[in-house]
């Protein structure tokens, strides 16, 4: 059965300020997206399915972890949509309710990506892979010829460099605490209603 | 000669260390004194704004208050795109004052712009300019054809990058044409290359550098010039993955942009980093 969520167009412009029901599906997102052809859905059809809340369409959906967040979508929407926020708003609804999808290995890419940074101050690229490679078995032999040969030229450094480390913690603690405060008070105002987003202020149609 | 503060981010550290010794060592030649950011850290690049907003607005608040405050400088270098579009944002979004008080909080003390960012056209084509260029150029091209390739984030989303003509631009084409180069008119010159999605999604990845190295050859391209280090990361090694599939595939150099400075104006080889690449480019720089 298709679950229709009315409150995901508010809880999606309330993460990413932007607003789904300005889209009127011209598709020009979609004309210019570079991997429109290799998803389940395309741009436009991401948008519609914000539009009404079909949610398992828009958060379930395999294209919200291929978008390579090039921005073409958002530099020639003619409504001046956000739509790469918007998918960078769905990744994050997927995560906070547990529902990312297991084929879709962009996803553990970019959670490895941002715990490495976190964790070293800067990316440290030899243990994402590894990682990765661990965690992601399908993926166990890609590119391992390539990773040699890098390696070889001195492409990829064996340890961590290292910058300000005390404050890269210091500042995803209190990134945390605030995006966790705030997240939660977005998602305690979601009532179950069908309010209408035009009068609900930042964002809202005019 | 001018003082610049200088990002040079993860990858320049790492996969592109041909941009950063490239980068720097041209700089010198030029007259532009660049000055590391100490202690520098990941701008977060495209993991953090898909999961804490405020965090990647912090980060490059961070350097750049770093450049505004203790450093005592107005502009700051970042050759690698993907960083670039992150501190361009910030900027963009301390113009919020709720971002910018959430932004001061995180970082521990306030940044709310100013601080100008340069990209790796921008340096030569601003921070240096196109006259001051030229009169350095010793050993110019013959006219090579040259795609200029934009990539995404140089100029994307220019509400962000600021970018005149962010569906085709032309300033790496006019840097590239004070060296002797030829750019040539071509239709990939902003599409997206996949890089991001290099590590996972490798058919989706092959196919879009294939068309875009196959466009630019169509268009008499000898080789391709780029001012991103996931770009040219991507588009050279991926050819090795195509020509698996198509024994007849012609390898295309890929250069950076300043690489290709460098050389004009007499940097050493070893500065430029030509035995970094995967597809040869010593034949083509030398």
């Amino acid at each position: 059965m298709t679950t229709i969520d009315a409150t995901l167009a508010r809880r999606v412009n309330r993460g990413s300020g932007e607003n789904a029901y300005k889209c009127y599906q011209c598709k020009k997102c979609s004309t210019g997206c570079p991997v429109a052809g290799f998803g389940d859905l395309h741009p436009a059809q991401i948008m519609r399915a914000v539009q009404i809340g079909a949610v398992e369409a828009a958060v379930d959906s395999r294209f919200i972890w291929l978008c390579t967040g090039c921005e073409t979508c958002t530099t020639r929407c003619p409504q001046s949509i956000d739509i790469a926020a918007i998918m960078d708003e769905l990744r994050m609804i997927a995560r906070e309710e547990g529902r990312v999808r297991s084929d879709v290995p962009f996803a553990n890419i970019l959670k490895l990506n941002y715990d490495s940074f976190r964790r070293w101050g800067r990316l440290y690229e030899v243990e994402l892979l590894a990682i990765d490679k661990v965690t992601r078995p399908s993926g166990f032999t890609d590119d391992v010829a390539m990773g040699i040969r890098m390696f070889l030229k001195g492409k990829i450094n064996p340890l961590p460099t290292i910058g300000d480390r005390s404050q890269m913690k210091r500042m995803v603690q209190v990134a945390d605490r605030i995006n966790r405060d705030k997240r939660a008070i977005v998602r305690a105002m979601d009532l179950p209603a069908d309010a209408d987003m035009a009068s609900s202020g930042r964002g809202g149609a005019s | 000669m001018s003082r610049v503060a200088y990002y040079p981010g993860c990858s320049l550290h790492g996969t592109a260390k041909e941009l950063d010794s490239s980068f720097v060592s041209t700089a010198a030649r030029l007259g532009v004194d660049l000055v590391e950011i100490p202690g520098w850290e990941c701008c977060g690049n495209s993991a953090a704004h898909a999961a804490n907003r405020l965090l990647a607005a912090a980060l490059p608040a961070n350097e750049m208050a770093k450049v505004k405050d203790d450093m005592g400088l107005e502009r700051v270098a970042v050759p690698c795109a993907a960083c670039f579009v992150r501190f361009m944002a910030t900027n963009h979004e301390v113009q919020d004052s709720e971002t910018a008080r959430d932004v001061a909080q995180v970082v521990g003390r306030p940044y709310t712009g100013g601080v100008g960012v340069l990209n790796l056209v921008d340096f030569y084509h601003d921070e240096v300019g196109l006259a001051a260029l030229e009169a350095k150029v010793t050993r110019p091209f013959a006219g090579l054809k040259v795609a200029a390739y934009y990539g995404c984030l140089l100029t994307r989303p220019p509400k962000i990058t600021l970018a005149e003509d962010p569906e085709y631009p032309t300033r790496m084409d006019e840097v590239l044409e004070v060296l002797g180069c030829k750019p040539v008119a071509w239709t990939f010159k902003t599409d997206c290359c996949g890089a991001s999605l290099a590590l996972c999604e490798q058919a989706v990845v092959i196919e879009l550098v294939r068309k875009i190295i196959a466009n630019a050859r169509a268009c008499g391209a000898q080789a391709i010039a780029c001012a991103c280090p996931l770009c040219q990361v991507n588009l050279d090694t991926r050819q090795g993955d195509i020509k698996r599939v198509d024994p007849s595939w012609a390898d295309m150099p890929i250069v950076y942009l300043s690489q290709f400075v460098g050389r004009a104006i007499g940097v050493s080889d070893h500065d430029l980093g030509l035995k970094k690449h995967m597809v040869p480019v010593e034949a083509l720089l030398a």
